[in-house]
């Protein structure tokens, strides 16, 4: 049986869809026995996918230049790229940063919050620099399908991987397109 | 009208001239997406999305009239790639992230997206931030989701009639502004809700509503509103498996009011925070104590012949007939509620007249919805009106002829162009009465003082003050009961507690409020309308049915 490599990662989102993922249940099983391998993800705990990878789940909207880094990768490294989420495919929650000065945000999220005593603004060399506006992956690079939802249901994910390893173009209607 | 034969996805139809294209769509169950269309008002084809196919070109089915020779297709690949491409077009511009967005899940313009596979967006959206008008008690302006459909232009002045609602700027700069660019709080608005209700998007938004709960998590209950006399259609929507209402419409197909309410009618009931009698108690030396029903029973048992019963014009049909039939002669109204000149017109004569003279009283104020009917044709170039008032009444400010009560007579004068005018009034002095009744061409329609002033009246129970012993009252409103000589033995009925009542009556039983039982009343047309129970009963109040019909088998026995 010919296996069908998985790689996911996520940007700037909550996680909400991988735990989405692993609601599968045990229909990630049947999807495990039906080839389907995960390789480099936030469940296994590798950072790099395998240059032969199939499929790329992206979670989150890119909002610092390590995320743009990321995505680019997985576009270069996955046949397919699949955006979940409303954070991916929109830029979800997170773009309503892109209606507020950032400096002005910064202040107001390290600062000047209520319960924060002598806060100051991260700056280590080591931390993805803010992009001016938070964007959609689809801004970034090519996206192939598109599973949005706050977080998407474990049906539609299912829907979607099974439609991809049955060697067929999956599309999201009626229910499973619902965000609520 | 006369017929043409026409071609609809390849069938030959016969079909009405005159029609548009979406309306005989309709008629054969044909189905057209739209957006800023909405029925009574007028088409704008503002939206495009009902885009349709007549021989090669794209055409609004809204706003084009069918034709002779026509070709319509409905669904070809370039209508359907059209839509989806305006459907893209309408969802960048503007912020319609859905997630942080409390409309979502009861919108129209999600709804398009969900039934057009949209899944994402095709173009980076337009980050432009336009600032929110909070400045309203009721309602939320908020541009940034606005997606131009102008429904709530056309709703506010071609139904509910008061123009306050315009547009400012072009293209995709432009915003729905409120009379020159007031903030909404600050502008001539009324507050009768009608552009929330009509908004499909989370552009205007009721403040208390969007905030209760999605129309899938409602119950919808068709009642008439029975804040007034003039009795409006609404759909309640009720919060399923709970017991508060989460919004109030108009209902569009309501004959009284098509659609429109007032502030009272739409807003009052989610307001609602007047202090509730929660039980029934006895007022002694120490203050009051706890009494139950078969305490009230005897107590009033007691004093049957010493006492005189009086209603006001909150209580249904229902509860006025069986307190008549228990106390019969003795039973009183204690507010006047026979007409100083009755009605010869109807409401649907109001809703076609070109003139009016509005007498003591503002409706932007009361009768709202009245309001609504004279301000549509007055300021939409259609109508003439006169105010005359002793007090400051805001229908001034759109009157072509104003003048003090007292002026009348040489007012009415001065009216000649007015050749059959309705008079519209509430209560008058008798020699206002005495003037007006020496006019022939005058046509007259009365508000009644109370919500079922009629049913009291189709009931022959009179308004009359009469000192007694004791009295016994059942309803609403305890103002005239200061009236009474202080000696007077006072039970009251009634669902609210104003302090005065604390202070008046010896015996306070509480019951439910117009919205926790149900019962029919009369409008100010005769009109026979049902109000139904929306909610339970919140407090340990007495079911005033259940309470008279037991009393009266006590009596009964006796
Ligand atoms: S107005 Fe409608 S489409 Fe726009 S964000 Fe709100 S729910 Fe979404
Ligand atoms: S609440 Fe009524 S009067 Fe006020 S802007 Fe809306 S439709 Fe117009
Ligand atoms: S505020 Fe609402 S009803 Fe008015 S134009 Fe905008 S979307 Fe349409
Ligand atoms: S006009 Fe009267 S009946 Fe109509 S909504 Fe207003 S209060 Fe209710
Ligand atoms: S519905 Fe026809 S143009 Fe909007």
């Amino acid at each position: 049986m010919k296996k069908i490599k998985v790689a996911s990662i996520w940007c700037e989102s909550c996680s909400g869809c991988h735990m989405s993922i692993l609601d599968m249940d045990e229909r990630l099983v049947e999807l495990i026995n039906k080839g389907l391998e995960l390789n480099a993800t936030p469940i296994t705990d590798l950072k790099v996918p395998d240059d032969d990878t199939d499929i790329g789940i992206i979670e989150g909207a890119v909002a610092t230049d390590h995320h743009e880094e990321e995505v680019k990768m997985m576009r270069e490294k996955c046949k397919f790229i699949v955006a979940i989420g409303d954070c991916a495919v929109f830029g979800g929650i997170v773009t309503m940063r892109n209606y507020v000065p950032l400096n002005e945000l910064l202040k107001r999220g390290y600062i000047e919050t209520e319960s924060t005593v002598d806060g100051k603004i991260p700056t280590s060399p080591e931390l993805g620099k803010h992009l001016p506006k938070v964007k959609a992956v689809n801004e970034v690079i090519k996206v192939d399908y598109y599973i949005p939802g706050c977080p998407p249901s474990a049906d539609a994910i299912y829907h979607v991987l099974k439609e991809i390893l049955e060697g067929k173009t999956p599309v999201l209607t009626g229910e499973l397109l619902k965000y609520e | 009208m006369e017929k043409i034969k026409i071609k609809i996805n390849d069938n030959e139809v016969e079909v009405e001239q005159g029609k548009t294209i979406l309306q005989v769509a309709k008629e054969l169950n044909l189905h057209i997406p739209t957006l800023c269309y909405l029925e009574p008002l007028s088409p704008q084809g503002a939206c495009r999305l009902c885009l349709v196919e007549d021989r090669g070109k794209l055409v609004t089915s809204c706003t084009t009239p069918v034709a002779p020779n026509m070709d319509i297709k409905l669904d070809t690949p370039n209508v359907v790639n059209s839509r989806k491409l305006i459907l893209q077009l309408l969802f960048t511009e503007r912020n319609h992230y859905c997630m942080y967005c409390e409309q979502s899940g009861n919108c129209e313009l999600q709804n398009l997206g969900y039934e057009f596979g949209l899944d994402h967006f095709e173009f980076s959206t337009y980050e432009k931030k336009f600032s929110i008008d909070n400045s309203h008690d009721y309602i939320i302006m908020d541009p940034n989701r606005c997606v131009l459909c102008r429904r709530c232009v056309r709703a506010c002045s071609e139904l509910a009639g008061h123009f306050v609602l315009g547009e400012m700027n072009r293209g995709i700069e432009t915003l729905i502004i409120a009379d020159m660019n007031v903030p909404l709080g600050e502008s001539s608005c009324t507050s009768c809700g009608l552009c929330a209700q009509v908004c499909p998007t989370g552009a205007i938004v009721d403040k208390r509503s969007v905030y209760l709960g999605k129309d899938v998590q409602t119950d919808i209950i068709y009642s008439n509103c029975n804040e007034c006399a003039v009795g409006c259609g609404t759909k309640v929507y009720k919060k399923k498996n709970s017991n508060f209402i989460v919004k109030i419409y108009g209902d569009m197909d309501s004959e009284i009011n098509g659609g429109v309410l007032c502030k009272i009618g739409r807003f009052s009931a989610l307001f609602d925070e007047k202090p509730r009698v929660i039980s029934s108690k006895i007022k002694d030396d120490f203050g009051f104590r706890k009494l139950d029903s078969d305490k009230i029973m005897k107590l009033i048992s007691e004093k049957m012949d010493e006492l005189y019963v009086y209603v006001d014009g909150s209580l249904f049909n229902e509860e006025l007939e069986l307190i008549k039939s228990i106390f019969k002669d003795k039973v009183y109204s204690l507010y006047p509620n026979e007409p100083q000149i009755p009605s010869n017109v109807t409401l649907n004569d109001l809703k076609n007249a070109n003139e009016f003279i509005v007498i003591g009283v503002d409706l932007n104020r009361e009768f709202g919805v009245i309001g609504s009917f004279v301000k549509r044709k007055v300021l939409g170039g259609d109508g003439k009106l006169a105010v005359f008032d002793s007090n400051f009444n805001s229908l001034a400010q759109i009157s072509h002829y104003t003048f003090n009560l007292n002026e009348l007579k040489d007012g009415l004068e001065k009216l000649k162009e007015f050749k059959s005018p309705i008079v519209i009034y509430k209560e008058l002095p008798k020699d206002i009465i005495e003037i007006l009744k020496g006019k022939e061409n005058l046509k007259y329609l009365w508000l009644p003082p109370e919500t079922n002033s009629i049913g009291l009246n189709k009931l022959n129970i009179k308004h009359e003050i009469k000192n007694s012993k004791t009295i016994l009252f059942f309803g609403e409103n305890i103002e005239a009961l200061k009236n009474f000589d202080k000696n007077t033995f006072i039970i009251a009925f009634t669902p609210y507690e104003p302090e005065d009542l604390l202070r008046r009556a010896n015996v306070i039983v509480g019951i439910s409020n117009g919205f926790e039982r149900d019962g029919t009343f009369y409008n100010l047309d005769g009109k026979l309308l049902k109000k139904e129970k929306i909610l339970s009963p919140k407090f340990e109040t007495l079911d005033l049915k259940k309470f008279l019909n037991e009393f009266k088998n006590v009596s009964l026995v006796k």
